[in-house]
């Protein structure tokens, strides 16, 4: 699953900065924030603000780094379509 | 255990109180129900799913949840309990649990076996009438939760949680000066309203930084109850509490 990445200022109400993710066919698949230091719970980590199509849902996991998170992302789209 | 004024049925007779009014007779019965009482860690299953009880669990002291999780092992959250409360009440009735329920903070938790509970019912028709009522009250809870997780925006479902935890908590004296015992986690606090513990925890930074609630530990201070009310929307009708006092 080749996945491109795309900046993208995302309104969170702190200052965070994310990347949009499109997959081989250029959809939009999710939205990655890198959390602001001042979160309490993943402070710095990157974040799965919004899934689309199979990562649709609501318990979305924070990830150590951009890596690990395009990872999972690239698993749960293979797994599920 | 022997019925006091500070015994496990005294605080189960103050619960029922305020949401059915008992006569003095019926609380006389009340007392005499056999409870045993348990100490229980924090995170523990008290009954779960598929279970068949032969008791029912009273809180005494602490804060339970009613959960259910999917095949992947998500949690959601339906309902909390406060001390008073009887949160499986319904295994009077229906045999098998379809639901688990377990401790979020250390939790004193007194059981009473459904034999006496049927006893006193069968003899104080008003009392299976209170008894009712909970399980009423429970399900209204339920459709409140289900608009608040399935309509509302995040800051106003934790707005609306945290509302419902000063009434109920207020309607057995755990409130004093607007300033309650909250011991619960961001993860939970996200398994009940159906979003993210990163995002419960931007809510919970913005709900302080527009000084709708402030923190101390495990204690969680509301300085503006009117505020809060409007911020979740809250209406305490769905309680359908006796006394609402100044809700």
């Amino acid at each position: 699953m080749s996945l491109t990445l795309q900046p993208v200022r995302v309104h969170t109400g702190f200052e965070e900065e994310g990347v949009l993710v499109f997959d081989g066919s250029q959809r939009l698949v999710a939205v990655l924030v890198r959390l602001s230091d001042r979160n309490e719970v993943a402070p710095g980590q990157w974040f799965l603000e919004a899934g689309f199509g199979p990562l649709g849902g609501v318990n979305y996991p924070a990830f150590a780094d951009l890596d690990a998170a395009q990872d999972w992302i690239g698993q749960r789209l293979t797994q599920r379509l | 255990m022997i019925a006091g004024p500070h015994s496990p049925q005294a605080l189960m007779i103050r619960k029922l109180d305020s949401i059915f009014p008992l006569s003095e007779e019926e609380r006389q019965a009340l007392r005499d129900v056999p409870v045993q009482v348990t100490v229980l860690k924090a995170d523990q299953d008290v009954v779960r799913i598929g279970d068949r009880p032969s008791q029912c669990c009273l809180l005494l002291e602490g804060i339970t949840q009613v959960y259910k999780l999917t095949t992947e092992g998500k949690r959601q959250i339906m309902a909390f309990h406060v001390p008073g409360d009887i949160p499986d009440l319904q295994s009077l009735h229906l045999e098998v649990m379809d639901n688990s329920v377990a401790t979020i903070s250390p939790c004193t938790v007194g059981f009473i076996q459904h034999e006496h509970m049927r006893r006193v019912c069968e003899r104080h028709p008003r009392i299976a009438a209170a008894f009712w009522r909970e399980t009423l009250v429970d399900a209204s809870i339920f459709r409140e939760w289900l608009l608040n997780v399935g309509r509302r925006e995040a800051y106003t479902r934790l707005a609306h949680l945290l509302c419902e935890f000063l009434v109920r908590l207020k309607a057995v004296g755990l409130v004093e000066d607007d300033t309650f015992d909250l011991p619960i986690t961001q993860v939970e606090l996200a398994d009940a309203i159906g979003t993210s513990n990163v995002h419960v925890n931007r809510v919970l930074q913005a709900m302080r930084a527009n000084g709708l609630v402030q923190t101390r530990g495990t204690q969680l201070i509301v300085p503006d109850w009117e505020r809060l009310k409007e911020a979740g929307e809250f209406d305490p009708l769905y309680l359908h509490l006796e006394r609402e006092g100044d809700a």
